[in-house]
């Protein structure tokens, strides 16, 4: 059994195992943490132990894997067997498996849901096969606690080849040549960025990894700093070279304590190794790396922000540029300041050089992307492909299409800032311009499949109850605007909106835009915009017939039971937590609509034999 | 402007909206402006106004994008604080003395987060000077908050770690002891409450002993994660970012934990509980409280 595609050599080199001829690697992420992933690892420890076999196969507990919908996972190696929703109890069997000749166990392996067929490699699994996955791909093979694993996949090679053969010019030229541009949203130019960093004045300047990953629905940040932390480390310590800062700072969101952990070990042990610290591997440059974290606030992902939230020294709200943190950022000395994956993606260029990475992509956008793709969808987790991939091919090919055979609607890019792209578009390649000029952005890779149940308005409201809430309020047309548009988009979904309503939400997500001093105000107005572009009729539904087309708003919608359906079972009268349900066994049941809370439970508790709870709108009176 | 011989400047007085228009029109076709304004900012008689007559239009709506490019124009050179002192020449070639008032700040360099009229002594002790207060600490207390301040005193950005470690002893933060830090650091309590007050993860009201953070993030929309959160506040019987009576359950909002493939996905401490249903709520609860009981007896 080989595996049979090759794509990048990352991906199928099984370079963690070392003596060992058999090596399992479970998922450590956060998906599969919630899924009681370490109890399958301790199962699997004590298999072994049990069966003295721990010189044959070695335990790995890895990064994300990214399919986080099937977890916890489990990859057996050197044959890439792929097993998911793994329990602890199946530790044994498959363990023997390994030790009695390689007998696969069937019931552990993923079921293509369009094929029906039983799929046993990791490179079958339609979920990876058309990702390229170049900085996800080590996430699975390294153990994030050991430098030497990291040592193993050709870590710091890259930071060796730049410390002791190639001046800062030259690496900064090479970055510029391959064309990477930052992955934290707006898509600077990362060369260009280095290159004014570098060329700024004074001794003192610092390079910052901005990990302040807020946007709802992406989680890729994460997942890199939990799963493979040296990959970013490394990028770093090449850039503070290729500008001349002997400091850095990781800005990391408290929510995630696991990536705290993990980036402290790897720092720890980078120093350990020399490859932070004073004197790099004899080269005579300095660098050291801090944590520093952030305390939940949204605008801090906003590079000014985020500045004054380091500095600490008062609430940290943006300011405006110029002068931009390349010049005059932290302290007052020039900064630089990258996302993750912009600096994961550092090592991989100068490794492979500049004109492989150039060849990947589109004209302006090169490279590869992670997206994390969410929402309604088969196959959610992390997905890592292609700049220039349709939306079609991420989302049917990749996340397996729509769950319950339901109608796609849009899908969600660029978080808070973003907008929604919808069916008709969903051809576009996934680019940086091609985004921006559908009206959404590329953002840090959020991508929310929302399918016929999703009511755009609702989603619209969402978004704005999120920006209101984490407007800084510096700005009155942010801080005021954003509050309006939400009363209005509020009394929409109540039924409650009035005709030139869609007309005054676009006039102030214009004045919102132009008047707001950073990026977080300047693209609020986005999820909005883009929802009325491409949902107008929905809002109209909204306003003119007091009426959700996709039955979400509560205000617009009345549960009711169908006679002709009704089983008279009872379960939903009793699983109703507001007694809103009358009705004897084997009788036809009744909701009465004054007291109905609208939460829903009904419709779930019902049996699928019958089916009679429906909802209707507009509301029945 | 093109035209090197002349440099075409012009020179608008008065910065208030009709000020700012003109400046605004005249950049536009070409000119160099300077925009003079008698008072410390621009904006005039329409900043202060609600509505403006007779459309009932919003005012600072209106006026709001004009300052923002006013402030941005290239050809655009704000003077504010200044007066007219000398006007010589003829039509076409005039020169003009401005003469302009002390700002004492530098404006290169001045962010606007007005933090220096929010901590002015002087501006303080116009209300009195108030004594030195009593603060009530017991000493355990007075031992936790000085393990944490040691590593800090008379050093550079000291707020944000201080608050933090705080915030990991005691899951909020105490009044006394921010009282106590803003003595002991020197830093006035106004801004401590100004940096403890932007950030979600601090409060200053005291936390139950399990935490359930329900995920609001858009993947969790999408799957009906603001029906879970109803459910929640109904068996709770407490809104979102309340505490029940019993001090045993905080409920709370968080804007995604990174967990999107769960959705909807709820925290309590650090268990997560992936795809939820407002039917799952209830075991949920009962788990905590039956758990709670066993460790109190």
């Amino acid at each position: 059994m080989q595996a049979n595609s090759v794509q990048d050599d990352t991906r199928n080199k099984p370079t963690m195992m070392k003596e060992k001829m058999y090596c399992i690697s479970i998922c450590g992420g956060t998906g599969c943490h919630a899924y009681k992933c370490e109890k399958v690892s301790e199962a699997f420890v004590e298999e072994i132990k049990r069966r003295k076999a721990e010189a044959d196969i070695e335990v790995k507990t890895t990064g994300c894997h990214g399919f986080c919908e099937r977890g916890p996972i489990v990859v057996v190696y050197p044959d890439h067997i792929f097993y998911q929703r793994v329990k602890p109890e199946d530790a044994p069997a498959v363990v023997d498996s390994i030790l009695n000749g390689k007998k696969v166990i069937e019931r552990l392996l993923y079921v293509d849901p369009n094929t029906q067929e039983r799929v046993i490699t990791v490179d079958d699994v339609s979920f990876y096969k058309k990702q390229r996955r170049l900085i996800l791909g080590n996430n699975g093979k390294v153990d994030p606690t050991k430098i030497e694993d990291y040592l193993g996949v050709e870590g710091y090679k890259a930071l060796k080849s730049v410390l002791l053969s190639k001046t800062p010019k030259e690496v900064v030229d090479q970055i510029k040549k391959s064309g990477l541009r930052g992955r934290g949203g707006a898509g600077f130019l990362t060369g260009q960025k280095w290159e004014i960093c570098r060329r700024a004045g004074g001794t003192t300047k610092y390079v910052v990894c901005n990990a302040d990953e807020g946007d709802p629905g992406a989680y890729m940040d994460r997942s890199v700093l939990e799963g493979n932390p040296h990959s970013v480390l490394e990028g770093m310590t090449i850039g503070a070279y290729a500008i001349g800062a002997h400091e850095g700072i990781v800005y990391v969101r408290t929510e995630y304590p696991l990536a705290i952990k993990n980036l402290g070990i790897a720092i720890e042990q980078a120093k350990q190794a020399h490859f932070l610290g004073r004197d790099i591997l004899g080269s005579g440059f300095d660098f050291s790396v801090r944590i520093c974290q952030g305390a939940g606030a949204f605008v801090c992902g906003e590079e000014t922000a985020l500045i004054a939230s380091i500095e600490g020294e008062r609430s940290p709200e943006p300011r405006i540029r110029p002068p931009y943190p390349a010049e005059s950022g932290l302290w007052g000395k020039p900064t630089n300041i990258n996302n993750v994956e912009t600096w994961a993606s550092v090592p991989l260029i100068v490794n492979k050089g500049a004109e492989w990475y150039a060849a990947i992509g589109t004209e302006k956008s090169k490279g590869t992307k992670i997206f994390s793709l969410v929402g309604k969808v088969n196959n959610t987790g992390l997905v890592e492909v292609p700049m220039g991939i349709t939306l079609r091919e991420i989302i049917y090919d990749i996340g397996g299409g729509i769950p319950n055979n339901k109608e796609f609607k849009a899908v969600q890019t660029g978080g808070p800032s973003g907008g929604c792209v919808p069916a008709n578009l969903l051809d576009l390649p996934v680019d940086y311009e091609s985004l921006t000029e559908a009206g959404s952005m590329m953002g840090s890779g959020g991508m929310v499949v929302m399918d016929e149940d999703t009511c755009m308005v609702d989603v619209a409201k969402y978004f704005l109850a999120f920006l209101k809430d984490e407007s800084c309020g510096k700005c009155t047309s942010c801080r005021e605007g954003l509050e309006q548009m939400y009363d209005i988009v509020e009394r929409i979904t109540k039924g409650n909106g009035k005709e030139d309503d869609i007309v005054l939400l676009q006039n102030l997500g214009r004045v919102v835009q132009a008047a707001s001093m950073c990026g977080f105000g300047q693209t609020a107005a986005n999820p909005v915009l883009s929802t009325i572009r491409y949902f107008h009729d929905e809002y109209k539904a909204h306003i003119e017939e007091k009426r959700c087309p996709a039955l979400v708003c509560k205000d617009l919608i009345s549960y009711t039971i169908d006679p002709e359906l009704c089983g008279g079972c009872t379960v939903c009268a009793k699983a109703c937590p507001c007694g809103a349900i009358i009705g004897e066994p084997k009788k036809v049941h009744k909701i009465d609509q004054k007291k109905c809370i609208k939460c829903g439970i009904c419709i779930t508790s019902c049996p699928p034999k019958f089916k009679a709870v429906k909802i209707a709108s507009p509301m029945i009176r | 402007m093109n035209d090197n011989n002349k440099t075409g400047a012009t020179l608008v007085v008065g910065g208030g909206i009709g000020g700012i228009q003109a400046a605004l029109d005249l950049a536009d076709s070409g000119f160099k402006v300077y925009l003079l304004e008698k008072g410390p900012s621009i904006g005039g008689v329409m900043a202060q106004l609600d509505k403006t007559f007779p459309t009932n239009d919003c005012s600072m709506c209106i006026l709001a994008p004009k300052l923002v490019s006013v402030a941005r124009h290239p050809n655009i050179t704000i003077i504010t604080d200044g007066e007219i002192e000398q006007l010589a020449g003829e039509a076409g070639d005039f020169v003009v003395t401005v003469r302009k008032g002390p700002r004492y700040v530098d404006e290169e360099k001045c962010t606007g987060c007005g933090l220096c009229m929010q901590n002015c002594p002087v501006h303080q002790k116009g209300y009195g000077e108030s004594p030195p207060e009593d603060l009530h600490l017991t000493p355990l207390e007075v031992e936790q908050i000085e393990a944490i301040l040691q590593e800090y005193r008379d050093k550079k950005g000291a707020l944000m770690p201080v608050l933090q470690a705080l915030n990991n002893t005691y899951n909020y933060f105490p009044g006394e002891l921010l009282k106590y830090m803003a003595r002991e650091l020197k830093i006035p309590l106004s801004l401590i409450y100004n940096v403890a007050t932007f950030y979600k993860a601090f409060s200053l009201k005291k936390r139950g002993k399990h935490v359930i953070r329900v995920c609001q993030g858009t993947a969790c929309h999408v799957r009906g994660a603001k029906r879970v959160l109803e459910e929640f506040e109904r068996v709770l019987g407490i809104e979102a970012g309340n505490n029940t009576d019993d001090l045993f359950f905080t409920l709370e909002t968080v804007n995604c934990v990174g967990a999107c493939a769960l959705a909807p996905v709820i925290m309590i401490g650090s268990e997560y509980f992936g795809h939820m249903t407002p039917r799952k709520v209830d075991a949920v609860i009962d788990k905590y409280y039956k758990e709670g009981k066993v460790h109190a007896s």
